[in-house]
């Protein structure tokens, strides 16, 4: 078993998505020994489900359909706008926007509100990852 | 005469700065400033303005942010859980510089004055002082998608981040200034 998550880790290292800084690497190293207790048919995560996950509709917290993006847009390089506030919000896409995806504590504080406000309950350790890693590869 | 008819052209000339929006002395000769104090926080900026106008402090009393900062998860219907360290620190920066610790400044003073010691508004838009100034403005130029909805201050307000919200300033998108 040990073996075995340490092979997940090194593994996770080597096929690193196009390249999380250490601190977010290390979350998203935990967020895969997590998948992987819950579902033991999990190898890594994936852009495609995390897609799924993003652009998907569901009854939010209001009461209403709401996806990610009926704020953060279908294209995450491109600034959108908060669906409530009109308030305006940078790009999610790493590639434009510097900042995404580089400070783990930002990280989960949108993941569990976010999931939250869309799905009404947090998102499991896999949606957490699979979300990360679509947004990468925006 | 001639006397009257030099001074008067100052005469006019105080008249219309005493009018003016701009910070003045009371009769009880306690500063009093215009607006609202600016929101000048960083963490407060970061962290509420991601979402949203950064509303000033000075726009509710201590009593209306103590209970908002308490129930962060359900915020209006959306989730702005914050960590328990932050969120204190942000309860206690919106307490500090709430309209009711603010009565320096014109707009805290007004808007803390109008509601009642029974009620607990959570939203700066349902204080009375508030509705009396906006109650005249017509739905369209509020559901325009260039403002959204009437907590938008910025949309309208040009200054509303340095706290002013004079008439003067209003820029309403399509429509141009706001005459009372």
């Amino acid at each position: 078993m040990k073996k075995q998550l340490a092979l997940l880790i090194i593994l996770g290292a080597l096929s690193n998505a196009g390249g999380f800084n250490p601190s977010m690497q290390s979350y998203i190293n935990g967020l895969k020994i997590e998948a992987k207790k819950s579902n033991s048919n999990f190898t890594d995560f994936s852009a495609q489900r995390g897609e799924q996950i993003f652009t998907s509709k569901h009854i939010g917290k209001r009461g209403k359909e709401i996806s990610c993006t009926s704020c953060h847009g279908s294209n995450l390089t491109l600034p959108s706008k908060n669906a409530f506030t009109n308030k305006t919000i940078d790009p999610l896409s790493p590639k434009v926007n510097s900042q995404r995806l580089t400070d783990v504590l930002e990280v989960q504080k949108w993941l569990k509100r976010n999931f939250n406000d869309v799905y009404k309950r947090e998102g499991t350790a896999q949606e957490k990852g699979d979300v990360l890693y679509y947004i990468k590869s925006k | 005469m001639k006397k009257v008819l030099l001074v008067l052209p100052f005469l006019l000339i105080g008249a219309v700065v005493a009018m003016a929006d701009h910070d003045d002395h009371g009769h009880d000769g306690s500063k009093k400033l215009s607006g609202v104090a600016v929101a000048n926080n960083a963490v407060y900026q970061k962290e509420c303005g991601s979402c949203h106008f950064a509303y000033q402090p000075g726009l509710l009393p201590k009593r209306s942010w103590a209970k908002m900062m308490n129930t962060l998860d359900d915020h209006f219907g959306d989730d702005a859980s914050l960590d328990p360290k932050t969120t204190n620190y942000l309860k206690n920066y919106l307490v500090n510089n709430s309209s009711d610790n603010s009565l320096e400044y014109k707009r805290s003073k007004k808007i803390t004055a109008s509601i009642a010691s029974n009620q607990i508004p959570l939203r700066i838009t349902k204080t009375p002082y508030f509705m009396h100034k906006h109650n005249d403005i017509p739905k369209k130029m509020i559901t325009q998608k260039e403002v959204g909805n009437i907590g938008n201050c910025i949309a309208c307000h040009t200054t509303a981040e340095k706290g002013i919200y004079s008439e003067r300033d209003i820029k309403i998108p399509n429509y141009g200034g706001w005459d009372d």
